[in-house]
């Protein structure tokens, strides 16, 4: 391809990567609706048949005199020399002020449904916080995720925007919704989310739309993309963004999601580069021995005051998680890690944590 | 002289020496870098602005090509930023504002009035001059890095942005400037130097478009320049005006820059309206129909058109009274816009339609008017603005204006006032085929545009979903064809100032003042000063011998 030769290729396949096409109106304008602001399409193709009843007339007007009145011979004068006409001119200038007066009104009245968040909304908040260039979700649970979002067909949601740089927009096309997300100010979105298409047995209910930048923002605006996922209440309730991979399920799995959550909650105190931190560096804890076992390493620990060796192992790491401060690292005699309180029973989570953590031995 | 008396007398003397005109009264390169003749301070705005035309042009085929496959075929995305800034940039600063005031409002104002130049000739070289330094200044900084904010340079993005924003944000500054000047001496002008006999409803409608516009010129344009300032400021010394980390607000600069241009877009429309408003009536010979209501409807959009900057804005969070408000008078300049459409239409109806090609032209802008203008109308509703604004659908719709209506009312005017201009007259058969041409391509280039937008595709994007991927190559297909009429143009137009035909005294059969001078006229415009007895596009003075004489 001629690109290669001017540009780098691209890195990583796009994120819409997978994302199938949207199905399209009757009309062939809009993506099908997947919301309740129904005003939008209704409002819009009426506008639309007006506007093309004019272009029809203006033009159709237009042709006929250029042909009909043509000028045959050079010095032809003009059949009519009539300088104005009142009454005509009164009637056009009513009629489009009509017309757009209903369009105002209608206009005006959709957009007070789509920016006044209705209570349901209220109730399911989620936030998004727009970076350069890249989306970050927050569930009402708390929890989250990256470029993609999960919501409840059938239950209106309401996004708080918010930006870390510079001015992003908020648009999922499918939705009908856009709006800009603003350094310094929160704003809001809201929409009820709908499939667009029926369903066969057995399929699974979930449908993906685009959820795109819409306000430039530099380097990789386009790029900054996001997947919004409408689910029914039953694979919301197994919350997608957040699946914890069971004792069963194959290693790599477990240490792909150990490695997203230690991202998202241990990663901030500790490295696993070797760096220092507020706690020690994850970089070390195992090594791999010649058989490919994980062997712990010796360490420095304050049980109680008494300071002695331990050899780590997994029973170790546990307990450093859930009980932080029955056994400190002798280099920080003062302790320091936050309480993970609902980790204690949560054996599927620990298991990852443990998985992605032995797993740095690996390289 | 027929029984016909022509409004002004004209007389040619027969002689055997060419007669003197504005073009060969002098020569040498001062005698053009240092003119006060408005005539020829026309002829070099045409040659600027032509080129920064053709520049502008040219990034936007860039574009085009680019956006060819879904991961774009040129450019990285930090380059392709650039260029679709550049694109906008010089077409916007550089040629469509400037273009007709510049180029054929100072040919021909002063000849409609019957002055003998505008008001203020050296300050209009200096506005000629700060284009000059202004379109240096951009060029400079593409050299300096370039500038990667889109036209609009929307804090706070403008301000992080390691690009050369304060070169280009200087150039903005001075090309105000010239802006305004010629907006002042156009207005002192047409108050003062109008010929005995011109009341103001004598005044031919091309003047009143340009008498709208330099109000608009001279009253929103500082505003542009403050706010460049401003934004050179925060870049320079961190004033925290705009730049949200230092308290400042970002929406702010969104309502100051719109506060200018979107009257602006009234400064680049209005004088097209006037061309066209000249056009139909001297090429179907027929006064215009509802002249008052269009010199006054384009009194009111220069009005209005204060009001309503916060219709770009409907997605920024702004107060809902203030979306109320926007969007109501929003409606309201759609108002005398179709006055003004319909009044051209009823102006050919039943006339004397000549198919020459300024009327084509002209033909071409009144349909694609029609549609950039009806378009305007979906985008002015509040709901459907909040689903298309930022897309492809707004893309299309200000390049049926600016590109489709503005610079095809440019080149209509264009191929009118040529002869006047150089006493030469261009190929006819290869300007129709070229309007056809440009026609065919421009409508290919941006249809596909409003289907992509309204099914979501965003703006200034270098890489994009793959289902849009047909209709961006219908696009650029388009682009190439406008690209290939617009080369065939220029190439016709450079082709005529060589080996063109004398253009007849009145190629057109025209009875507002500039038809009654020589062509091309002479240094001082008339051979004797010029009176009105007669109501403006009163076409029954006709001097049909006129119109038969060549040019000598
Ligand atoms: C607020 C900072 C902080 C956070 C967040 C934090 N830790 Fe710690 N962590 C520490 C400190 C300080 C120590 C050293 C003292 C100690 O052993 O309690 C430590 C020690 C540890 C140790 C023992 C390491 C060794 O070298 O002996 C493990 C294992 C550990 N943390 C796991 C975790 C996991 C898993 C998470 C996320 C669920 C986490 N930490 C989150 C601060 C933190
Ligand atoms: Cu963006
Ligand atoms: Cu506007």
């Amino acid at each position: 391809m001629i690109h290669y030769l001017i540009q780098d290729p691209p890195q990583d396949p796009p994120k819409w990567d997978g994302v199938p096409a949207p199905d399209i109106d009757q009309f062939g304008q809009f993506p099908k609706l997947a919301s309740t602001f129904h005003d939008v399409d209704g409002l819009f193709y009426f506008t639309y048949a007006v506007c093309i009843f004019f272009f029809v007339l203006i033009t159709g007007v237009l042709l006929y005199s250029v042909v009909a009145h043509r000028r045959k011979t050079w010095d032809q004068k003009p059949l009519s020399n009539v300088t104005h006409n009142t009454p005509l001119e009164v009637v056009w200038t009513l009629i489009p002020l009509v017309l757009v007066m209903i369009m105002f009104a209608w206009g005006f009245k959709g957009s007070l449904d789509m920016t006044v968040v209705p209570h349901e909304a209220h109730l399911n908040t989620y936030k998004a916080t727009a970076k350069q260039w890249s989306w970050q979700f927050t569930y009402p649970d708390g929890t989250t995720s990256y470029d993609e979002v999960w919501v409840e067909a059938g239950k209106p949601v309401q996004f708080i925007l918010e930006s870390k740089d510079v001015l992003h927009a908020f648009y999922v096309p499918a939705m009908r919704v856009k709006r800009d997300v603003v350094p310094g100010r929160y704003q809001s979105a809201w929409f009820e989310p709908h499939f667009t298409k029926e369903f066969a047995e057995g399929e699974p209910r979930e449908q993906t739309f685009h959820l795109f930048c819409a306000e430039y923002c530099g380097l990789d605006h386009s790029r900054m993309y996001a997947k919004v996922h409408v689910v029914d209440a039953e694979t919301m309730a197994k919350t997608p963004w957040n699946l914890v991979p069971k004792p069963e399920d194959p290693i790599e799995d477990k240490i792909a999601y150990g490695k997203q959550f230690a991202n998202a909650q241990c990663l901030s105190c500790h490295s696993t580069n070797g760096a220092p931190g507020v706690g020690p560096t994850w970089k070390g804890l195992f090594t791999k021995d010649a058989d490919g076992n994980y062997v712990g390493r010796q360490r420095d620990v304050l049980e109680g005051g008494q300071k002695k060796t331990i050899t780590v192992d997994d029973a170790y790491i546990l307990e450093s998680i859930k009980e932080p401060m029955k056994k400190l690292a002798a280099e920080f005699p003062n302790g320091g890690m936050s309480n993970f309180d609902s980790l204690k029973d949560d054996e599927a989570r620990l298991a990852c944590i443990l998985a992605y953590i032995k797993s740095l031995a690996d390289n | 002289m027929t029984t016909n008396t022509p409004a002004v007398a004209t007389a040619t003397p027969e002689t055997q020496a060419p007669r003197e005109t504005y073009l060969n009264c002098s020569s040498g390169f001062m005698s053009w870098a240092g003119t006060l003749d408005h005539k020829r301070i026309g002829i070099m705005y045409l040659v600027g602005v032509g080129i920064a035309f053709l520049a502008g042009g040219l990034f936007a085929l860039l574009v085009r090509l680019h956006l060819w496959e879904p991961e774009g075929l040129l450019f990285s995305n930090l380059d392709y930023n650039q260029v679709f800034t550049l694109h906008g940039a010089f077409m916007v600063f550089l040629f469509v504002i400037p273009a007709i005031p510049g180029s054929i409002g100072n040919m021909v104002l002063p000849l409609m009035v019957g002055a003998k130049d505008v008001a203020l000739p050296r300050l209009n070289l200096l506005s000629f001059y700060l284009w000059l330094t202004g379109a240096i200044l951009a060029t400079l900084a593409i050299v300096l890095g370039g500038f990667d904010t889109g036209w609009t340079f929307y804090a706070p993005y403008s301000l992080y942005t390691d690009k050369a924003v304060v070169t280009i944000g200087l150039a903005v500054f001075v090309l105000g400037f010239s802006s305004i000047f010629t907006g002042l001496n156009f207005i002192v002008t047409v108050h003062k130097l109008r010929a005995p006999g011109m009341t103001w409803f004598r005044m031919p409608l091309m003047v009143w478009a340009l008498y709208s516009t330099s109000i608009l010129q001279v009253l929103a344009t500082p505003v542009l320049g403050i706010t460049v300032l401003l934004v050179a400021f925060e870049r320079l010394y961190h004033i925290g005006i705009f730049d949200p980390r230092l308290g400042g607000d970002p929406v702010l600069f969104e309502h100051f820059f719109w506060f200018y241009s979107h009257p602006a877009v009234y400064i680049m429309v209005l004088p097209a309206f006037g061309i066209i408003s000249e056009l139909v009536s001297v090429h179907s010979r027929k006064p215009l129909f509802g002249y008052k209501l269009i010199a006054f409807s384009s009194l009111a959009i220069a009005i209005i058109s204060f009001l309503v900057w916060g219709h770009h804005m409907f997605t920024s969070g702004q107060s809902t009274y203030a979306m109320f408000a926007f969007s109501f008078l929003t409606f309201f300049v759609a108002i005398p816009t179709a006055i003004k459409e319909f009044s051209w239409v009823a102006t050919v109806w039943k006339g004397s339609v000549a198919l020459n090609s300024p009327m084509l032209y002209a033909l071409a802008f009144l349909i694609i008017f029609a549609i950039g203008g009806l378009t305007g109308v979906i985008l002015g509703t509040l709901n459907v603005n909040l689903h298309l604004h930022d897309t492809y659908f707004v893309v299309a719709h200000f390049h049926y204006v600016m590109m489709g209506s503005i610079s095809l009312a440019f080149f209509a005017g264009l191929h009118h006032w040529w002869p006047k201009m150089f006493g030469k007259m261009y190929s006819e058969t290869l300007a129709k085929i070229a309007c056809l041409i440009i026609f065919v391509g421009f409508n290919m280039t941006f249809i596909p545009q409003f289907i992509m937008g309204s099914r979501g595709m965003p703006r200034r994007y270098a890489t994009y979903v793959p289902e849009f991927e047909p209709f961006h190559q219908a696009s650029t297909i388009g682009a190439i064809i406008l690209g290939c009429g617009v080369a065939l143009m220029v190439f016709y137009l450079l082709q005529s100032l060589l080996s063109g035909k004398k253009a007849k005294e009145n190629q057109w059969g025209g009875v507002t003042l500039d038809w009654h001078t020589p062509t091309p006229p002479p240094h001082l415009n008339f051979d004797h000063e010029p009176k009105v007895v007669h109501e403006v596009y009163d076409y029954s003075t006709l001097d049909y011998e006129s119109m038969q004489r060549d040019a000598t």
